[in-house]
This record gives C-alpha cells, sequence and structure tokens, in this order.
C-alpha cells in the first residue's frame, strides 16, 4: 500500500484546477485509495492564484501538504509553480505547462512577469526533474484549448509515479463530461501522457 | 452500476467529496427536515447540496434572507419537534447572535444544530473571529471536526445529541474542512419525517425577565449534563504515552495537524495526546488525567488561545504544577500546518524538523520579488466595474462645487465589488460588514462635508441594507446609495435571492424589486440605470448625488459569469472588441489606466484585447478618447 503520495496543483481560476483534483480524487477512490486534500475557493478564484491538494495513501491525515513533501508539482502555469517552489525538495517532479498567464497587473505597470528561463532555473535547482510542455498548444492538437487541464492529467499520468490506473482515470473522465466532448478530452489525456513519456526517454 | 451520490442510501459505501458535501450528507443521515441558510464562503456549499436533493428526500431548504432569519427558522422548526439546521460563514453568526442567546435557553424538541465556518486567514472574509466564543457565550456546545469524515459524523450525531439533551448544538467547521477533499464512508439514511406541531407554552417561549429567570438554571443544568457526557464520548480521545514528558493537547483540525507531527518528528510513543472533539463543554476529566501524567502541555488549536485558558485555569484550580504552552508557540493568526505544529513540538521535546525551514524560508523570500502580483480582480464584462467607474466620474464633478480639495467618499460593502479597491478604481473607502456601507454613509453625512456615494450589491441590500436605508430617510441623511443590482450572489457561486424570482430550489416566486422597496421607504429620488449605458448612468448618479436627502441608484446589469453561461446555452456568440491599431495613441493608455479589465493587455509594445476574455461589453470602447476600440465583426 501506499504511504503517502502528494500532489500539488497551482494555475490560474478558471484553468481547471479544481475538476483536476476532483477527477483524481474520485479515481483514488474508485482503486480503494485513502485520500485527502483542499482547495481555495470564493475570494481568491476572480482570475486570481488557484491551488489545489491531492494527497494519497495510508500515512496522510491533514488537508495540506507540510513544506518540501510535495512529489509532484502540477505547474499550469509558470510563475504560479514558481510562488509554490517551497513545497518542492530534491525529490520531487515539476511537470510545467510553459503557456504564460500575465496578470493584468503587469499591463498597469504594478509588477513584472519573470522570463521562463529565470523560472525554470529556479524550479530546476528546488526539485529534483522539470517535464516541460506547451499544454496548450496539446490541447489545440486535441481539439480545443478548453482541455488544457485534462493534457496535464494526462502527463501526470505519464510519469507512471501515480498509484491510480489509466483505466480508472480514463473512465472518470469518460463519466464527468457529455458524451459529446468527452472523447476530445480523452484524446488530451494521451496527447499529454504520451508528451510526459517522450520527455522522460 | 449506478454512480454513488451525496444522497445515495448505501450505507459503508465510500464516496470522495468536498467537506461541505459531507456535512450535508451528515444531516441528511440524521433525517434534517428544515435547512436555512445565507451565502457564505466557506459555508455555501453546504445548503446548495441539500437544496440540490431536498424534493427527493422530503426536505424543505430555503436561503433566507439573512442568517438571523436562518437560524429564526430553523429554531421555529425545532420548537415543533422537527429536526432543522441552519449554517453560516463565521461573520453570519454575529447576525444571528440576537435570537442565539436566548435560544440556548428554549433548547430544542427536534434536534437543532446551527453550523459556523469560521475562515482563519480570512481567505474570503473581512476578519478571523474564533466563533467558539460566541458558543462561549450562549452555553452552546461546540463539536469541532478534525476531518472530512468527522465532520459528517459529527453532523449526524449533533442532531441525537441535541434532542436526548434538548439543548440547541454547534458544529464548528474551518475552511480547511469545509473546502477540504477526501473520502468518506457513508452512513444509513433517516427516513423518519416527523409532522411539526406547535404547542402553547409561554414559560417556555415567552421571554419575559420572569421567563428568562425560569430558565436560565434549567439551561445550565442541562448544560452540566452535557459536560459529564463529553468525557466518554468518542470525539474526545486521550492516548497516554508510557514516561511522556510532553502532553499535547490538539482541537479538531489541529488534530490532523499534530498527528503528522509527531510522525514526521518521529516521537509518536514519546508523547501522550488529547484529541478534542468538544472544545466547549472541554471534557475535563480526561484534561485532568492528561495534566497528572506529564511535565509539560502544548494545546494546539487554530486561531485564538480557547481551550489553552480553560486548561490553564483547570490547572490552576486543581493545583498541578504543569506548565502548559499554547500560543506562545503555535501562531494565533492564520491557519495552522503541520510545518508550524511540528516546528513548537520540536521546540519542547528537543527533536530536529525533518526539513530545514529556515532554508526553505529563505528559498520563499529569495522567490517573492520575481512574482508577479496577481490579485483577485473584477471579471472582464462585470457590471460593477462600469458602475464603480460612473460613480467616481460623476461624484468627481460633484465634489468640485464642494471645494478645491475635496474628495468623495465611497463607502462599500461585502460583496465582489470590493475588489473594486484596487488600482485603478479605486473606488472602495471601507469595507467592514454586511449592509455597512449604507450605514457608514448615514454616519459620515452627520460629520464631513463632502459628497457620499454607498454601494452595495442586490443580494446584499435585502440582507443588511433596508434598515440603513431607511434610517437615512428618516434622519435626513444627504447620501446617495447605489445597489449593484447583478441578479445574484455571485461572490458566493449566484445563489437565488428575493430579487431573483426563484426559490433555493428553483420554484417560481415573488419577484421582489429594489427601486418599489426604496420608494416603499420614503425615498424621493430613485433612478434606474443601465451602468453598460455609461453616459446615462453617469448623468443620472450625478443627479442623485446633487439631488437634496437621500438618494436611489439601482444600478442593474446581469454578472457577466452568468450572463456568459446563458449565451453558451443559447449557443449565442460573443462579439468581442479589438483595437484599431492605426487609430490607437500607444501612449495614451486611457483603457488600462481607467478600467483595470483583464482582457486588455499590453503585448509588444501594443495594447490589445484578449479576445477569448473579452466578453464584448463595450465599457472600454466608450470611454477611448481615439475611438480605436471597435467591435468585431461576426
Amino acid at each position: 500500500m501506499i504511504k503517502e503520495f502528494n500532489i500539488l496543483i497551482t494555475g490560474v481560476g478558471g484553468q481547471g484546477v479544481i475538476l483536476m483534483s476532483e477527477l483524481l480524487g474520485k479515481s483514488a477512490v474508485k482503486e480503494e485509495l485513502k485520500v485527502r486534500g483542499s482547495e481555495i475557493l470564493g475570494m481568491a478564484v476572480r482570475g486570481g492564484s488557484v491551488t489545489s491538494i491531492i494527497r494519497i495513501g495510508d500515512d496522510v491525515y491533514g488537508p495540506l501538504i507540510p513544506m518540501g513533501k510535495c512529489d509532484t508539482l502540477i505547474g499550469m502555469e509558470p510563475s504560479e509553480a514558481l510562488r509554490n517552489i517551497t513545497y518542492l525538495s530534491k525529490s520531487s517532479l515539476v511537470i510545467l505547462n510553459t503557456a504564460a498567464i500575465v496578470p493584468f497587473t503587469v499591463s498597469l505597470g504594478q509588477s513584472k512577469y519573470p522570463s521562463l528561463e529565470e523560472i525554470l532555473e529556479k524550479l530546476g535547482n528546488a526539485s529534483g526533474r522539470i517535464i516541460k510542455l506547451d499544454a496548450v498548444q496539446t490541447a489545440q492538437q486535441a481539439g480545443s484549448s478548453l482541455t488544457t487541464n485534462i493534457v496535464m492529467l494526462g502527463a501526470l499520468f505519464g510519469t507512471e509515479l501515480l498509484p491510480i490506473s489509466i483505466e480508472t482515470i480514463k473512465e472518470s473522465i469518460q463519466a464527468r463530461f457529455p458524451a459529446k466532448i468527452a472523447p476530445v478530452n480523452i484524446k488530451a489525456f494521451e496527447l499529454g501522457y504520451q508528451a510526459c513519456r517522450r520527455a522522460l526517454k | 452500476m449506478k454512480e454513488l451520490t451525496i444522497s445515495s442510501d448505501a450505507p459503508g459505501e465510500r464516496l470522495f467529496v468536498l467537506g461541505n458535501e459531507a456535512i450535508a450528507r451528515g444531516a441528511i443521515e440524521a433525517g434534517v427536515q428544515v435547512a436555512a441558510a445565507y451565502p457564505g464562503t466557506p459555508s455555501s456549499e453546504i445548503l446548495e447540496t441539500l437544496a440540490g436533493v431536498a424534493k427527493e428526500l422530503d426536505m424543505y431548504v430555503e436561503w433566507s434572507t439573512n442568517e438571523k432569519v436562518a437560524f429564526e427558522v430553523a429554531l421555529a422548526a425545532s420548537i415543533c419537534g422537527v429536526r432543522a439546521m441552519a449554517c453560516m460563514k463565521h461573520v453570519g453568526v454575529n447576525v444571528a447572535h440576537d435570537p442565539l442567546m436566548t435560544a440556548s435557553y428554549i433548547g430544542a424538541k427536534g434536534g437543532l444544530v446551527l453550523l459556523s465556518a469560521d475562515d482563519p486567514w480570512a481567505w474570503s472574509s473581512q476578519n478571523e473571529q474564533d466563533t467558539r466564543y460566541i458558543a462561549l457565550q450562549g452555553y452552546i456546545p461546540i463539536l469541532e471536526p478534525s476531518s472530512v469524515q468527522e465532520a459528517k459524523d459529527m453532523m449526524a450525531d449533533a442532531f441525537e445529541l441535541s434532542e436526548e439533551f434538548k439543548h440547541l448544538f454547534m458544529v464548528r467547521s474551518v475552511t480547511r474542512i469545509g473546502h477540504a477533499r477526501s473520502d468518506i464512508v457513508l452512513g444509513e439514511i433517516s427516513r423518519e419525517r416527523r409532522k411539526g406541531s406547535f404547542e402553547k407554552d409561554p414559560s417556555w417561549l415567552v421571554y419575559t425577565p420572569a421567563v428568562a429567570r425560569r430558565n436560565k438554571p434549567l439551561m445550565i443544568e442541562r448544560f452540566e449534563e452535557i459536560k459529564k457526557r463529553v468525557n466518554i464520548l468518542s470525539y474526545n480521545q486521550l492516548k497516554l504515552a508510557d514516561g511522556a514528558k510532553l502532553g499535547i493537547i490538539a482541537c479538531g483540525l489541529s488534530y490532523s495537524y499534530t498527528i503528522e507531527a509527531v510522525k514526521w518528528l518521529g516521537i509518536e510513543d514519546k508523547v501522550s495526546i488529547l484529541k478534542i472533539g468538544t472544545p466547549h463543554p472541554l471534557p475535563e476529566e480526561l484534561v485532568v488525567k492528561l495534566l497528572n501524567s506529564v511535565g509539560e502541555i502544548l494545546v494546539v488549536e487554530e486561531l485564538d488561545p480557547f481551550v489553552e485558558l480553560h486548561v490553564k485555569a483547570l490547572a490552576g484550580e486543581a493545583n498541578i504544577p504543569v506548565k502548559i504552552h499554547g500560543k506562545d508557540l503555535v501562531p494565533v493568526i492564520g491557519e495552522l500546518s503541520t510545518r508550524k505544529v511540528t516546528e513548537a513540538i520540536a521546540r519542547l521535546t528537543d527533536s530536529k524538523p525533518p526539513a530545514d525551514f529556515a532554508e526553505l524560508d529563505k528559498l520563499e523570500q529569495e522567490t517573492a520579488p520575481l512574482l508577479p502580483w496577481r490579485p483577485p480582480a473584477l471579471c472582464p464584462g462585470c457590471s460593477h466595474r462600469a458602475s464603480l467607474y460612473a460613480i467616481k466620474t460623476a461624484s468627481k464633478r460633484v465634489a468640485r462645487d464642494y471645494g478645491k480639495d475635496v474628495e468623495p467618499i465611497y463607502p462599500g460593502d461585502i460583496g465582489c465589488y470590493c475588489l473594486g479597491v484596487n488600482p485603478p478604481l479605486e473606488a472602495v473607502d471601507t469595507t467592514i460588514c454586511m449592509g455597512g456601507s449604507f450605514g457608514i454613509a448615514n454616519g459620515l453625512a452627520h460629520v464631513v462635508e463632502a459628497p457620499i456615494i454607498a454601494h452595495l450589491g442586490d443580494s446584499t441590500f435585502f440582507h443588511a441594507g433596508i434598515p440603513p436605508l431607511i434610517d437615512a430617510v428618516y434622519n435626513k441623511a444627504n447620501i446617495t446609495m447605489v445597489i449593484l443590482d447583478n441578479s445574484a450572489t455571485a461572490m458566493t457561486g449566484f445563489q437565488p435571492h428575493p430579487g431573483t424570482g426563484y426559490t433555493a430550489t428553483g420554484d417560481e416566486t415573488i419577484q421582489l424589486k429594489i427601486e418599489d422597496i426604496a420608494r416603499a421607504c420614503g425615498v424621493k429620488f430613485v433612478e434606474v440605470i443601465d451602468p453598460f449605458d455609461l453616459k446615462k448612468a453617469t448623468a443620472t448618479i450625478e443627479k442623485a448625488i446633487r439631488f437634496d436627502g437621500p438618494a436611489v441608484i439601482v444600478s442593474r446589469r446581469l454578472c457577466a459569469m452568468i450572463e456568459q453561461r446563458e449565451k453558451r446555452k443559447r449557443k449565442e456568440k460573443v462579439i468581442p472588441y479589438y483595437i484599431d491599431q492605426d487609430k490607437c495613441n500607444i501612449k495614451c493608455d486611457a483603457c488600462i489606466e481607467l478600467l483595470g479589465c483583464p482582457a486588455i493587455i499590453k503585448q509588444d509594445g501594443k495594447t490589445i484585447i484578449d479576445s477569448l476574455l473579452c466578453t464584448g461589453c463595450g465599457i472600454c470602447a466608450q470611454i477611448c478618447p481615439y475611438k480605436a476600440i471597435i467591435e468585431e465583426k461576426e
């Protein structure tokens, strides 16, 4: 049995972060695993930063990941991944969507957006490995940029670190979407999965 | 196989849920028949969940006008022998405070449960109030869950306990319970449905001074009985470790952090732990047992030293020479975490934290300057942006007449529109409590000479905006009150309210018009505007501000998020705007600097509109001095 596997998903309101943890949690329960997690909703989601946590295993109790104990960080947006750098350790894996969402405060001249190189360097120093992909582009290949979150979910499964089978997560995706758009999402999942496998080779 | 849902009667099965769904499930299992609430993060999903299954399970579920009414609805049902609950966020309990303090004299006939959802770190609130003190004041026992599963179980048990002791119970949730996710094991659903009956009994229900004096001792007697019971309630658990020097008392969710912390430190067998599920009344026998067995105590609880003070009093009373730590080592501000609890325990046990927290803090400090500021913002196409812009433009025109340096004052309120405090709008000068904008405006009118333009949302108006509006009429306050009517309780998830024309369970009902209410209250200047017609809206607001006496403006435009959703349903296309780069003066920046719409961005030295974000509201086109912003052709 798995003792503790901590997944942190970071992004921006509207990217489908919460849906990813719902799918992960449901699938983990189907596999008879213990799941804990939490998220920040409400005030914080109006275009603001969003984080969602999913923890799987017999040793997890609390809703939060202790600092430095994240196993996999899914960065839906580069600067939001950087914002959560203290959850990482040398044994963490980062899966990063390289497509930036620049906040309006940058246009207003109130803040600056760091370069991707700078973000990658910082995350690289803090973690064990980074898998980069342009998930928005991959999602468009699948048929809709709205499936960016499912591409990233596919990439997470591409690491083959999760104690959840591909069949189970695919079943959850099928069940979650109307029949008309489920195939696009399954395709997005597969493309994300393959992108991760390629990156790991 | 049929997929399990929150209403499945499938005892023993596991379901993955949000904490607030688990709380609703607990009430469903207990056979709750009446549930009432006013929306508020982090509590809103509880009533939403119940409303979704109300008809199927034969329950009465309502969104009440405010928390006071919600609690009274539940109290009445309990008086009639029916199981009932009211749920609200921590500050909502303040609104219900008045009936609550007498409700504990009444007690309960049908199980009566109040759910308070506290918000440590004020993720979505105006303060981090610890509601346990209100329960303390009212002799109301508290159940405080350590996990989502326990939240469900406690909720179900609270109804049983309430009926057994004929007393009202509170379940205290926090953000990391209500908005946590977990698998839970389902229990059996009670199908019992009682018919309410009201028995006239003035000595129980009519609170004249004599009745208050008669019933207070009875209330205290009930509370004393509960005090005895909590020592054997399974939610309180004492685990003594042989030869332990340190005893940890962990209350509610803090218990889960404590369990992880001692494991992380590898000292599971070296500390004694008392898990507290009832911070009020405290299981005193268990506490004394622990105090007598160790040399040092650490009380771990979120927010105030509620349990800590009580434990210190017990130690003093029983003359036990034990050093008691709490808020000297565990932060009084914000949420706890495994890290914070680990550090406190490490200090008292001379153990070494497994992670180098100082190094991680350094990393955080180094990273902070690199991060772009990403505050929550009014959505693209939000009608509040247009309303606040119009309010500011009109007020500034009038302020000139008051004197050279006079600035208009904008008392604001609780809702999405408080995001208007940020640049560039900066149209909110106070945000204190529900309805506070109008109340503060009344006070200002009698002490300062400046245009005073207060604003609040439609749901907030029904909740607490009407008494201060009447106050302005009665006491002749020369203020302008703007109701930003977007036909939704938007910030908490678009719940319906008395102005929407339908109920929590989707039934059609009378749709109250805010302008009718204002006129009926005696306001002589009442106008309805469309904020998307900026010119006309601004002129009307200016007239209202210049009006001698209280004036009301209803600024009406559907919430952009709902409108987008409905357009998608109708398969209607959203037609965005674009910036004609030939006409745009790149040095101007008026659209960006005046509106702060997330859809207008700078890219490669040009100002452009993100066509995926733009909802086509056209406000920017109305203010562009170069007429460079144009609607795309279909």
